[in-house]
Formats: structure tokens, C-alpha cells, sequence
């Protein structure tokens, strides 16, 4: 504290102590926050296909093709601190190859002061519904869940899933045309 | 570096020890209101900018030697007539 100097130090480090707290307190404050809220989702068309997948091993793949209806407030999901949401659209199904398939089709990235009000009609999926095999083809059991990265300002980045998911089936049969 | 050797920065033990109380004090109260305004609003930037203004109050308030951190001047003796003895050895210094 004897020069000038060192009283700016002194200042600074005690604000930036200070800031430190703050955050943590902020943190501590959202730890308890229940971040799950319900989702209504269908699908609308949905279609199979069996095409090369050049993008693995040029076998002959299933590729699944669907557009959905999302409805979703996120609305109250904001608080100080939370900077922005990633929704992410999953599908989950089991096939003879694998235990667990997860297949992300659609995501999307809400800013804080944005519209959290979602209700989409008829939406294209965003990524490629690949099976790794032939697991697509009739298959009476495909499961959408809408889930959500939690981004916050300072603390724990959470992984919620919505409630309220929505099955359906592919047909049995393969369509040829282009979709 | 004249100029800045210039410019009167010195405050007194007594004024130190009240600047540090009172820039801590500025800034944890500016703290305070600002998490609880911040977490009215929702809005951690709030609290953030708060505590700014906070850490500038305090630097306004502790960095120039106010008249109120220089009223303990110490004492000093008065220094003492060396010239008789040293008269005789002049430049060995």
C-alpha cells in the first residue's frame, strides 16, 4: 500500500477475487434447478432407402429419411446462468447388429434472449439417418428423444433429456424413388 | 520520468491502513448489491458491471493521496549538524 503502484494491485486483486466469488455463487445459486421440461414430437414421413453409404464402406446401406413436428417451450429454462441451449434430436432403436443405436438428426443453438418457443412443422432432418447395415428396413420400434447441452456462464454442463418422446416404424418396404 | 517523480503519490501509515479498509469495504458492498440486483434481473452481466463500477469508486477514492490519508505525518528528529566534524575530510564523500 505504500506507492502507488501496489495500491492499484491491491485493488485489482481483490476486485478479480472478488469476480471469483461471484461466479461461484452463481454457480451455487443454479445447482438445484430441475432443467427438464416436455416436448411433443411426431413424425410425419417417413421412408427407407437402401443406397451406397460412399461416406463408410460403399456397401449398401439403410438410410432412413423423416421429417417431424416439434413443439417444445424452453422458454423458462433460462436463467442468469445459462448462455445458450444445444437441442439435439436423437433416435434410438436396437437392430440385430447392435445393442443401441443413436442417430443425431437435427440439432439446434438457442442464444439466450432468443426465441425458446419452438413449434416446427414439417422439418427436414439436418444429418443423415445412416444405418450401419440393414437395420432400417421395417423396423417397428424407432424411438425420438429431444435432448438439451446446458451452457452456462460458470459451473456443471448438464445433459438433459426432454420428457416425452415419440415411436414409429419404418415400412417394410424399400422406396426407390428420389425423396 | 521527472514528471511522474513529481507527482505527489505518498500517503502516511495511518492513511494506508484506512485506504486499504475502505477499498475493501467499497467493493465487497458493490459486490453484494450487485449479485442480488443480478440475480433479481437474471442477468449475471449485471452483477459484472456492478462490481466495475465498484472497482473504479475504489480507485478513485484510494489511488490519489487525499488530504484524509495524510494527516499522521511522522514525526522525524531533526537531522543532526554533521558539518563541524566532517569539515576537514570534504570530497571523501
Amino acid at each position: 500500500m505504500y506507492s502507488v503502484l501496489t495500491r492499484v494491485n491491491a485493488i485489482l486483486t481483490y476486485t478479480l477475487s472478488v469476480l471469483a466469488c461471484l461466479t461461484f455463487l452463481c454457480f451455487l445459486s443454479t445447482l438445484t434447478v430441475d432443467y427438464r421440461t416436455t416436448a411433443q414430437m411426431n413424425t410425419v414421413k417417413v421412408v427407407v432407402k437402401n443406397v451406397p453409404d460412399y461416406g463408410a464402406s460403399r456397401e449398401r446401406n439403410d438410410l432412413g429419411y423423416l421429417t417431424f413436428d416439434l413443439k417444445t417451450d424452453l422458454s423458462n429454462l433460462f436463467n442468469w446462468n445459462v448462455k445458450q441451449l444445444f437441442l439435439y434430436l436423437t433416435a434410438e432403436y436396437v437392430t440385430p447388429n447392435n445393442e443401441l443405436n443413436q442417430v443425431v438428426l437435427w440439432d439446434k443453438i438457442i442464444l439466450r434472449g432468443e426465441n425458446a418457443v419452438l413449434d416446427f412443422k414439417n422439418m427436414n432432418t439436418k444429418y443423415y439417418f445412416w444405418d450401419d447395415g440393414n437395420g432400417l428396413k421395417g423396423h417397428n420400434n424407432v424411438t425420438l428423444t429431444l435432448s438439451w447441452n446446458i451452457i452456462p456462464n460458470a459451473g456443471l454442463l448438464p445433459n438433459i433429456q426432454a420428457l416425452g418422446q415419440h415411436s414409429f416404424k419404418f415400412p417394410v418396404e424399400y422406396t426407390q424413388t428420389r425423396v | 520520468m521527472d514528471i511522474f517523480t513529481s507527482i505527489p503519490t505518498h500517503i502516511d501509515y495511518v492513511g494506508q491502513a484506512k485506504a486499504e479498509k475502505l477499498y475493501r469495504a467499497i467493493i465487497t458492498l458493490f459486490s453484494i448489491v450487485g449479485f442480488i440486483w443480478g440475480y433479481i434481473v437474471q442477468q449475471f452481466s449485471q452483477s459484472v458491471y456492478i462490481l466495475g463500477a465498484g472497482f473504479i469508486l475504489a480507485a478513485i477514492l484510494t489511488l490519489p493521496p487525499w488530504p484524509m490519508y495524510r494527516r499522521n505525518p511522522l514525526n522525524w528528529q531533526n537531522p543532526r549538524n554533521t558539518d563541524e566534524k566532517s569539515s576537514g575530510k570534504k570530497g571523501k564523500k
